[in-house]
């Protein structure tokens, strides 16, 4: 058992230290979404530039081919220079990228795969649907094969980015007669297709980043199809084990930096009674420290889940224990900077920590809910039975 | 960079673990609890023979030279089948006994398991810090085995021998009959100082608590789960429940929470890192947390049976009840993890 990392593994850290000190976007990312996908497909281009675009992709498809240690030293380096979260390119670059390397043509390959790393091109996801959320293999946007192509007829939801994305990763019914893990397909859809409608959501933070995506009689080229026909189950979920255990890597430095600058908050704002600081109450300082101790536990399991990783070369089951405890663990942050702030957290709510709160509230529903994750937790990690 | 156990961590831990099932069985400790000391005594010579008190020692003082990332594998083990008696405050006397001058004979019994220690924790110095120990500390764990007292104070740590003029035991109800309480009162007697630093020997006890704690957390986990695979309701096992399912995933979070921040902790201070100190009290509070939170639920898990004497679940219990209260609580420790924020 050992926490210090080997000099060539520190050499590394400094190599990327260096290189984001230098190179890291210094204006704030702007907040209308077109000039946001713009500042952060610069931003990529400019780490393609620099050789760290792709950090957990192989060299031969232009990544960085990283060993898993060194993506952990660059994920913390990235959030330690506070470097900005991947955002719009998320899907691009860890969704669908990943599927094609596992799965895709060769064609499909050389076609897209340069054009994410080198942030030319924006993806979104086409998964969800309004009545396949947590259960998503009863999605029913059907696709008929016609010739050489698929006519899709049907509607997705929850799509990040819709409006602004060249393509989507979409999930389409290709056999309804098939048992519904296998009738389904893995499918390149152009966004700028006749027949896609898009219609934004609002979410409860008054943001329009969602939306809904119609798709009439839209015709997309058979060879947009990745892996086999009726085989997207497989496709989608190749590129879930393409996730060892790095996911939370960043955001586990974010988060204790956020909870070094919330102490210092509770040291500046009254505290309950509007007496003395907030740091002076005893249950406010109490879950301050039980925060940080969390934070600390999270890097523990990271770093155990990835060492784990690196020995067996398999993603290890506890990754779906830090998950959850992670999602749940930001909430908690979340609401402990509510109650500290007290009053101001509600009458000026543009303040980033009740932004955070309300934003936070998707940690635990987006990608399953947690209500999902317990069960995956219970199935697969505990055995109990279905 | 590596959490996981090397090869010779795992044979280690699969060895302690193999002899703890066979000799110390849930149907042998059933016996021992209704001893007047539940400590075997053939059980506390075989893990001298075996070098468990000697884990953190190097081979010149007679140990096996690992550290504390085994001896944490060690407690992690004895939590796991509530092994009773004085284990803490051996490990620790073998650590303070290993520089000491004119102790070789004792520390030698101490590692051989003919001289359990219990070690009394006077992190206020109430006894006094120097040689004449005067006043009394309560809640003494498996102070009935022992043949000496380990005081650890503030500053110093002092050796006191059982049979030592002006102590007295006084028993005390312990809440977990697997492992005794007593008062422990002293006359102005006799501490001979150890050469050994008290913070540091009062860290590394505050993570082998951590890591008994971790052995209660995996095992209360394994047993519901056990049971909610072999028990139906409704015509069902009820671990399909998502009721049961879900408190079942929460434990093993919990778990993990505490197995690897004791682990992390562990190693930390093993190695001298800067933020050791602070690590140690996060994984001791996290630690027994778990510790309560899984035993807790693994009664509710047993339904009525859990309610029951004779079912296992209420001795991890109450053996995670004394555990929160051996080298301070989690209110303790985060008070002083919050205590800079608060200058």
């Amino acid at each position: 058992m050992e926490i210090r990392f080997s000099p060539a593994e520190e050499a590394f850290r400094a190599e990327a230290r260096t290189w984001l000190e230098a190179n890291m976007p210094r204006t704030p990312r702007p907040t209308a979404l077109r000039a946001r996908a713009d500042y952060d497909l610069a931003w990529q281009r400019r780490m393609y530039d620099g050789g760290w675009a792709g950090i957990a992709w192989p060299r031969e498809y232009g990544g960085r081919g990283a060993t898993l240690m060194e993506q952990l030293v660059w994920y913390e380096e990235y959030a330690r220079a506070g470097a900005p979260d991947i955002s719009t390119l998320f899907v691009g670059l860890n969704h669908a990228g990943p599927t094609l390397i596992a799965c895709g043509s060769d064609e499909q390959k050389a076609a897209h795969l340069p054009r994410i790393l080198r942030g030319d091109v924006i993806w979104c996801q086409g998964f969800s649907e309004p009545n396949a959320g947590s259960d998503l293999a009863s999605l029913q946007t059907r696709a008929v094969v016609e010739g050489d192509e698929l006519v899709v007829t049907g509607q997705k939801i929850w799509t990040s980015f819709a409006h602004i994305a060249e393509f989507q990763e979409l999930l389409v019914r290709t056999d309804p007669e098939a048992p519904r893990h296998r009738g389904i397909s893995w499918v390149i859809c152009p966004m700028a297709s006749r027949g896609i409608e898009i219609r934004p959501i609002t979410t409860l933070t008054g943001e329009s980043d969602f939306a809904e995506v119609f798709y009439d009689a839209v015709r997309i080229p058979l060879r947009n199809v990745v892996g086999q026909l009726n085989d997207g189950w497989r496709v989608a979920m190749a590129t879930l084990s393409f996730e060892r255990g790095t996911a939370f890597l960043s955001e586990q430095v974010r988060i204790a930096r956020r909870v070094d600058e919330l102490a210092l908050v509770a040291r500046t704002v009254p505290g309950p009674h509007g007496r003395r600081r907030a740091i002076d109450d005893d249950e406010i300082a109490r879950r301050l420290a039980r925060a940080r101790a969390e934070v600390a536990a999270m890097r523990a399991m990271s770093y155990r889940s990835i060492s784990l990783a690196a020995r067996t070369g398999v993603p290890g089951a506890e990754a779906s224990l830090i998950r959850i405890f992670f999602s749940e663990l930001v909430q908690r942050i979340d609401v402990l900077a509510m109650d500290i702030l007290g009053p101001a957290a509600v009458d000026r709510p543009e303040i980033p920590w009740t932004k955070s709160y309300l934003g936070g509230l998707s940690q635990t529903i987006g990608g399953g809910t947690k209500d999902i994750q317990r069960n995956i937790i219970g199935d697969r990690f505990l055995g109990l039975p279905r | 960079m590596d959490l996981t156990l090397g090869a010779e961590q795992e044979a280690v831990r699969d060895a302690i673990r193999g002899v703890l099932a066979d000799r110390l069985p849930s149907s042998r400790l059933r016996v021992l609890l209704n001893e007047p000391s539940p400590m075997d005594p053939d059980v506390w010579r075989e893990a001298g023979s075996l070098g468990w008190f000697g884990l953190g020692l190097p081979e010149a003082a007679g140990g096996a030279g690992y550290g504390l990332a085994e001896e944490m594998l060690l407690f992690v083990e004895l939590g796991r089948a509530l092994a009773p008696g004085p284990w803490l405050g051996t490990v620790l006397a073998a650590r303070a006994l290993a520089d000491a001058a004119g102790f070789r004979d004792v520390l030698a019994e101490v590692l051989a398991g003919t001289r359990p220690v219990a070690v009394v924790d006077d992190a206020g110095n109430a006894l006094g810090g120097d040689g004449r120990l005067a006043g009394a500390s309560d809640a003494v764990a498996d102070a009935d085995a022992a043949r000496a007292l380990l005081v650890l104070g503030r500053d110093a740590v002092r050796w006191v021998a059982a049979d030592a003029g002006g102590v007295t035991l006084t028993p005390a109800a312990s809440i977990d009959p697997t492992r005794r309480l007593a008062r422990v009162r002293f006359d102005a007697a006799t501490g001979e100082p150890l050469p050994v630093d008290a913070g540091m020997l009062r860290r590394v006890a505050r993570v082998l608590v951590a890591a008994e704690a971790v052995g209660i957390a995996e095992r209360t986990l394994e047993a519901s789960v056990a049971y909610a695979k072999v028990r139906q309701q409704f015509g069902r096992p009820i671990g399909s429940f998502q009721a049961v399912k879900h408190r079942c995933a929460d434990m093993a979070v919990r778990a993990e929470v505490a197995r690897s921040l004791t682990a992390y902790a562990a190693v930390a201070l093993r190695d001298g890192d800067a933020d050791a100190n602070r690590h140690v009290h996060e994984a001791k509070a996290l630690a027994t947390d778990a510790a309560l939170a899984n035993a807790s639920d693994n009664v509710q898990n047993h339904g009525g049976m859990g309610f029951t004497w004779e079912a296992d679940a209420h001795l991890y219990l109450k053996r995670a009840w004394v555990l929160e209260h051996q080298f301070g609580s989690r209110t303790a420790h985060l008070d002083a993890l919050a205590a800079a924020w608060r200058e």
